[in-house]
């Protein structure tokens, strides 16, 4: 966005003479503004190819499988499910915990990367913020199906009501959780059809008549391209990657406290809001590496989504997959280090007891996995990430399912050690959250541009130019527009 | 509360009860009203129930919304009568949606006994088994929901077992019969009537051989109509027998004593208890009684007591002994021998054999001088059916002067009489067609007779077969007229369970089916007119035990005050000349070489052990599903017997829980899982005996295996320790259903335990108070909590039951326990410690320990569960969503959510699906529907019921004014509730103990329910 303008030409005598190598080029091929809308809105107007279909079946099944469970979790009572007295959450508090972190890479890069003035982000921003909204939508599902009574759950707003002094329990890091995905959840929403009005006036001009054009140019809320448009959209961009930033932490610290807040050994711990902040951008990243790699090969965009994006994303699960094996050591420091019998135990039992193969598993995943990319040949091999994004992911719901499960099945008093065993329903449903998120997804690049064709546009032109400055270039540019 | 005026009680109960009952999901109209008695003084109100036999009970639905609508309109003022005449037009324009109703039939004739909302408690006689303690019944708008112990009772002080808990439950059930049967065809009573007394008249009065099998009968008064029987028929023939056989004992006692009966044992009046195999606090006997006895005995400041345990399994009394020692049973006999030369030796007899024993000799010196030194004091006690065993119990009760002091003879138990020979000879008769007729009375021999097939081919020899049978089981299926017999809580009765003491059975409700007392029927087929057993009671108390109390000179008032008390305690009849055996010094050698010549048991082979459970005892209750779902006080298994195999054995066979074994033994082989049990016999496996039923009901039929086929009989006595046994794996295996599956603390402080030694060395001994960041609260008008001393408990379950009598707690069923969802309020964790051969064991009732920093309420997003000023912590159903954080954070694990709806669903068919069933709920506390999370409430209906009567009654609240359902049913009174607030209660007194502790309270949580330790004493071996 900050490329806004790029026409002009920065003044040559302020380029820096350390300037040595060229900046990175982000988009393959000199692709013509003209054509870059081509390639782009070509999935959007033809129709779908096989290898669509043949994502796309599996997936509607998969949400189709999602729908009969609920449905039937909702007639019986999720006694369905293989909770019992001593491990009361699961499957369900897994996956909404996997699904928000999984969301939490979308406004990573939409917010923060476009503070940080990453350009490699505008390939991929609006299909990790169209990834973001329907990983929350997931998630979002689980708190309302895991409760006992599904048509009280209105209790849990503070809504106005007759019953006196009755008033949610703003002690609850539940009611918390309620604030913080529905304002992520609105804020995303916001930032990612916000971001798109340029592109959907694109589409409302290429369209025919018809309803189609109705509906874009209802959409496009008016957008007709003017300087000051611009300059307005500008601001607003910035505000709103301003107010979501935050959310980036806050979100999933509010989540962890779910778990922090409580008594119980293995979830009573001050390590959990970062720790929860970093895993949930590391399986987020993991989730927008293979959805990526999915669709530059379906939609044949791999000059619009390059090989240096991928690279780009590999490094940043190298990061946070390494914070997040430290918080993993760090962990069981502190439960050796503090003396606490229960705190102890409970560590023990994750490396030794029924359960260990799900903590050997997450470590291989988190732990193991993410130090193969510090090679460069790693980290070009699509075929070996997109086996990483899919062990990540894996990782990271185990990470959660070991969390969760392991400390609750044998907390305090032993005698009410309990297992816990996933019953055909659990799986099901976690199977059918999957074919909600992948159906949306494929809806979503059906008819919606997935790559922010603008945003594109502009990266090209500046690269055009080989703005060896890009940091002084924007500062110049911000100073026009301001002064427009 | 306060500024009501005193008069308005209605008003004012009623308040109260819907503030209690706010939380009701399902209201049934009595919960609208709680009108509640003034208080008469000392608590119950007790009452004779004369005019039961017109007593309309049965019809439960009483019009009693109308009653408080009515009184209610009295008070209204226009701006009410304007209120609720929009509301009536709203209401009336809303019935369209509303949810199905049901209505409620108002009483054609009132009853003064009954007021709707109010409970009214009557004394009677516990029917589950022939123990027959004495029970206060609680009836609330004319049917009985909730059984007590009689405290007025000297025997059985105010404790019940878990069996006579869940017998109120029996009398809801589905399975029993409606109507008589004639040829497997229902009848009219007249019919059969006509049917019996035509082939009666058939016969000769003084040929006709007719027998009668009972089990014990300790009603007095039906003895009498046998007696009438006998003179009528002179070839009439009673046979009486146990489904447990106490024979042996009986003959022992014979042979010793000279008076087949068994010995009154006192437990309280020792000071060394060995017991040889007998499970005194779980089953055996009159475990209500030994239960309460023995913790009387145990009270710290009574000093040491000291309790040897000699068993093969592992039982509930075993886990409680000081001392247990782990014998086969094949040499429980060279045990007891043993101990009887050494005692003996100490008694100046010289020269006796040495018998060699699988005990160390250190530890049987030691229990020998133990004994010796509290000779006078000390009690050994067998429960192994076995005549030269008992016989050397009573030897070795005479040697340590222990007759008259622990064991009574003058008043002697009369709760088991069965013979196990007559029986053998009644089947000879029936076989050789010697019987003419035969009537069946409280046993099931096809079902729990060894040779099965033997006593079903002998009574088809019979020409008239009877059964008196509340159900078609598997012996009455097989008679020609079945003429159901009420459930006890039905009928009119007496008992005598110990001589000279007597409990009188009132009826509770009128009969609910058309069945009729088995002594009515006795009666009516002698030709007395009419025949009613009430009047025949009446007379027989008249000329039997009314002369016997001294005091009294009216009979109407004696009769009135023995219904309304219960229990009348004659004065003894005759001192029994004691006839003891002639020479006890020939007595004891000739023991002693019979065991020293008896061939050393067989050690090939494994051997069987089979044993009562506590649960389920010997299978009469098997279709009660409150026993079904009583978790083993040691196995903590439901739903199923199993073989219990030492850890070592399962190692060589390569089993583990739930693995199917195969059980061989000389009398055929059967198939059942297998259950690693610590401290069992390492070459014995045990198996529960009342399981299998077949013909029991549909929560009993096919729960696990019938092992009495496999009962031996040893010239006619039963023999339950088999040798010479198989076992093998099948390969297959299934889930046993167990409520708790760790079986050690894993090194944490949870259970303590001390010694005499240690408390007086150590002054005070109070956990210190840890710094806590929540903000003290505020403590309003009491603080209830809870003191439980686990040096009473004995882990005998009763209170798990009578929590879910008085709480509407739901059975789940097999599965749903085996997925760990039983809903149980208060359960019994179980801690083994030390070695795995032979193990401590402990048991620890641990239920909502209500903190006042509970971490459950922080936690719920909807105020659903919250802390009470009174200390309370309370869960509201109508305001819980189920999210289960409460459960999740709970440190004691003591929350239970509702996974499905478990009252009115037909896939739950416990007691909640059928309006038979529901009839045992309690009106006071609401049925919890799916998807809300429940727990224990320290019985807030009973808090709330004590505060109205106390408020009505215009007197503060007394300590023990409220009893929670778990510390009313305690036989050893572990369990004191009360006010905290008040540093006289018994609760704050106990808190003081330097045995106190609280599980987990270094997390902070503060809970107001504090244990105090457990004791442990050391035999001391040289």
């Amino acid at each position: 966005m900050s490329t806004l303008g790029i026409t002009q030409e920065p003044p040559q005598s302020k380029r820096t003479a350390l300037q040595v190598l060229p900046p990175p080029r982000w988009i393959d091929g000199k692709p013509s503004v003209q054509r870059v809308t081509e390639e782009i809105v070509r999935p959007l107007e033809q129709w779908p190819g096989k290898e669509w279909w043949m994502c796309f079946a599996p997936s509607a099944g998969a949400l189709a499988l999602f729908l009969i469970a609920v449905n039937y979790t909702f007639m019986k009572g999720i006694g369905l499910w293989g909770l019992n007295n001593s491990v009361g959450w699961a499957f369900a508090i897994t996956n909404f915990v996997f699904w928000v972190g999984i969301g939490h890479a979308g406004t990573l890069i939409s917010a923060i990367l476009l503070l940080f003035r990453q350009q490699w982000r505008t390939s991929i921003n609006r299909s990790a913020e169209a990834m973001t909204i329907f990983a929350v939508i997931c998630a979002a599902q689980f708190p309302l199906i895991h409760v006992g009574r599904p048509w009280m759950v209105f209790f849990i707003f503070p809504y106005p009501n007759q019953r006196g002094p009755l008033w949610v329990n703003f002690r609850s890091p539940l009611v918390w959780d309620v604030f913080a995905i529905n304002t992520y959840f609105i804020i995303s929403l916001v930032f990612w059809y916000l971001g798109m009005i340029p592109d959907l006036a694109s589409l409302r001009d290429r369209a025919g008549t018809g309803i189609r054009k109705k509906i874009f140019r209802i959409l496009s809320l008016g957008w007709n391209g003017s300087h000051r448009t611009w300059s307005r959209y500008e601001i607003v961009s910035l505000v709103l990657a301003g107010l979501a930033t935050p959310l980036v932490l806050s979100v999933h610290s509010v989540v962890s406290m779910d778990f922090a807040t409580s008594v119980v050994p293995g979830w009573h711990t001050t390590i959990f809001p970062p720790y929860f902040v970093a895993g949930a951008i590391y399986s987020g990243f993991g989730m927008v590496l293979m959805l990526l790699i999915i669709t530059r090969s379906t939609m044949n965009l791999q000059s619009y989504i390059t090989m240096r994006h991928l690279d780009m994303m590999a490094k940043v699960l190298l990061l946070t997959g390494s914070i997040v094996s430290y918080a993993y050591a760090t962990e069981f420091f502190a439960a050796w280090y503090t003396g606490n019998l229960y705190e102890r135990y409970h560590f023990i039992n994750r490396a030794t007891g029924p359960y260990a193969w799900c903590f050997y598993l997450m470590v291989l995943c988190n732990v193991i996995t993410p130090q193969t990319l510090w090679f460069k040949k790693t980290r070009s091999s699509v075929a070996f990430l997109f086996l990483v994004s899919i062990l990540v992911n894996i990782g990271m719901w185990f990470e959660r399912f070991v969390i969760i499960v392991v400390s609750l099945h044998r907390a305090f008093l032993p005698s009410s050690w309990n297992m816990f065993k996933p019953t055909i329903w659990d799986v099901s449903i976690l199977i059918g959250s999957f074919g909600l998120f992948f159906t949306c997804f494929l809806v979503f690049i059906r008819v919606l541009p997935m790559i922010a064709m603008w945003e594109v546009k502009a990266a090209i032109a500046q690269e055009g130019h080989q703005a060896a400055s890009t940091h002084h270039a924007d500062r110049e540019l911000r100073k026009e527009v301001v002064n427009a | 509360m306060d500024n009501h005026q005193p008069g308005s009680q209605t008003q004012l109960g009623c308040k109260k009860a819907t503030a209690a009952q706010a939380s009701a999901s399902i209201v049934s109209p009595q919960q609208l009203v709680q009108i509640t008695q003034p208080s008469s003084g000392d608590g119950l109100d007790w009452k004779t129930l004369e005019q039961l036999r017109s007593f309309p009970g049965g019809q439960v639905e009483l019009s009693s919304r109308a009653v408080t609508t009515t009184e209610k309109l009295a008070q209204t003022s226009r701006r009410d009568f304007l209120a609720m005449m929009g509301f009536t037009m709203a209401a009336a324009g809303l019935a369209g949606c509303r949810a199905p109703v049901q209505n409620a039939l108002p009483l054609l004739t009132g009853s003064d006994d009954i007021i709707p909302g109010v409970a009214n408690y009557y004394a009677t006689t516990c029917g589950g088994c022939s123990s027959s303690c004495s029970l206060v019944v609680k009836q609330r708008d004319g049917r009985p929901i909730k059984i007590e112990g009689n405290t007025g009772s000297t025997i059985f002080g105010g404790g019940t077992c878990a069996t006579g808990q869940a017998t109120v439950l029996s009398l809801y059930d589905d399975a029993r019969l409606r109507e008589p049967m004639w040829m497997g065809k229902p009848a009219y009573w007249e019919d059969v009537d006509r049917q019996v007394l035509q082939f009666l008249h058939r016969y000769e009065p003084r040929d006709l051989r007719i027998a009668l099998l009972t089990s014990t009968l300790t009603s007095p008064s039906t003895r009498a109509i046998v007696a009438d029987w006998q003179q009528r028929y002179p070839k009439f023939k009673h046979v009486s027998w146990d489904s447990i056989s106490y024979s042996a004992l009986l003959d022992a006692s014979y042979k010793s004593f000279g008076q087949r009966a068994i010995p009154h044992y006192r437990f309280d009046k020792a000071r060394v208890i060995v017991a040889l195999d007998a499970d005194f606090l779980g089953t055996w006997l009159s475990p209500v009684e030994f239960a309460r006895q023995y913790a009387k005995a145990r009270k710290t400041e009574a000093g040491r007591v000291l309790h040897v345990q000699i068993e093969p399994g592992f039982s509930v009394t075993g886990s409680n002994a000081d001392v247990r020692l782990v014998v086969a049973s094949s040499q429980m006999m060279p045990v007891a021998a043993a101990l009887l030369a050494r005692v003996a030796i100490k008694a100046g007899y010289l020269n006796l054999p040495d018998i060699s024993t699988p005990v160390d000799v250190r530890q049987l010196d030691a229990i020998a001088d133990e004994l010796w030194k509290h000779r006078g004091e000390s009690l050994v006690v067998s429960g192994v059916n076995d005549l030269l065993l008992q016989t050397t119990v009573n030897t070795l009760n005479l040697l340590l002067r222990n007759i008259d002091q622990t064991v009574e003879l003058n008043s002697p138990s009369l709760q088991r009489s069965g013979t196990d020979v007559a029986m053998h000879n009644l089947i000879g008769e029936m076989e050789r067609g010697d019987i003419h007729a035969i009537m069946l009375y409280g046993v099931n021999p096809a079902y729990d007779f060894p040779d099965q097939e033997r006593f079903v081919a002998a009574l088809k020899q019979v020409p008239l077969s009877i059964s008196f049978s509340d159900r078609l089981d598997e012996t009455s299926s097989q008679v020609h007229a079945i003429c159901p017999d009420h459930h006890f809580l039905e009928s009119w009765g007496d008992a005598e369970p110990v001589e000279s003491h007597f409990s009188l059975s009132q009826p509770l409700i009128a009969p609910l089916f058309g069945t009729r007392a088995a002594q009515d029927s006795l009666l009516a087929w002698l030709d007395v007119l009419p025949p009613s057993y009430y009047s025949y009671l009446r007379e027989f108390w008249r000329k039997n035990v009314f002369p016997r109390h001294k005091e009294r000179l009216d009979f109407e008032a004696f009769w009135e005050q023995s219904l309304r008390d219960g229990v009348s305690v004659a004065s003894s009849s005759v001192t029994r000349p004691t006839r003891v055996h002639e020479d006890w010094k020939s007595a004891v050698r000739t023991i002693l070489e019979n065991v020293e010549k008896s061939p050393s048991p067989m050690r090939e082979g494994y051997e069987l052990h089979l044993y009562e459970s506590v649960a389920m005892r010997e299978g009469k209750h098997a279709n009660n599903p409150w026993l079904q779902e009583l978790p083993d006080p040691v196995s903590k298994i439901t739903w199923g017997n199993y073989a219990a195999v030492a850890p070592a054995l399962a190692k060589n066979l390569g089993v583990r829980d739930g693995d199917i074994v195969r059980v061989k033994s000389k009398r055929g082989q059967l198939e059942l899982p297998a259950f690693v049990q610590p401290g069992q016999e390492p070459r014995t496996i045990s198996i529960a005996l009342g399981y299998g039923r077949t013909h029991a009901g549909k929560a009993g039929n096919n729960v696990g295996v019938n092992v009495s086929p496999l009962v031996e009989s040893m010239d006619g006595t039963r023999s339950y320790a088999l040798q010479q046994i198989g076992i093998e794996k099948t390969g297959r295996s299934q889930r046993l259903a167990s409520t708790q599956s760790d079986m050690s603390m894993e090194g944490r402080p949870l259970v303590l335990e001390t010694t005499l030694q240690e408390m007086a060395d150590t002054e005070h001994n109070d956990q210190e108070d840890l710094p806590n960041v929540w903000a003290e609260r505020l403590i309003g008008e009491h603080s209830w909590g809870m003191a439980i001393d686990l040096n009473a408990c004995t882990g005998c379950s009763a209170c798990v039951v009578a929590c879910q009598a008085e709480n509407n707690v739901p059975v789940v069923g097999v599965s749903e326990v085996t997925r760990n969802r039983i809903m149980h309020w208060v359960r019994l964790d179980r801690y083994y410690a030390g070695s795995e051969d032979n193990p401590r064991s402990i048991h620890q009732p641990m239920m909502c320990q209500h903190c006042q920093h509970a971490p459950c309420e922080t936690v719920c997003p909807v105020l659903a569960t919250t802390t009470s000023s009174e200390g309370l912590n309370q869960q509201v159903y109508n305001r819980c969503i189920g999210t289960r954080y409460c459960a999740n954070n709970c440190p004691y694990k003591v929350r239970r959510f509702n996974w499905f709806q478990y009252s009115q669903n037909p896939e739950y068919d416990y007691t909640m699906e059928s309006d038979l069933g529901r009839m045992v709920l309690n009106p006071d506390v609401a049925v919890r529907s799916r998807g809300v999370i429940e727990k224990c409430s320290m019985c807030i209906q009973r808090i709330q019921l004590a505060k109205n009567m106390a408020l009505q009654g215009r007197r503060n609240l007394a300590d023990g004014d409220i009893q929670t359902a778990c510390q009313q049913v305690c036989p050893t009174q572990a369990i004191t509730f009360g006010d905290l607030k008040n540093p006289e209660s018994r609760v704050s007194k106990m808190l003081r103990d330097q045995r106190r502790f609280q599980v987990l309270a270094e997390l902070g949580v503060k809970p107001n329910v504090s244990y105090l330790k457990k004791i442990r004493n050391t035999l001391e071996t040289t």
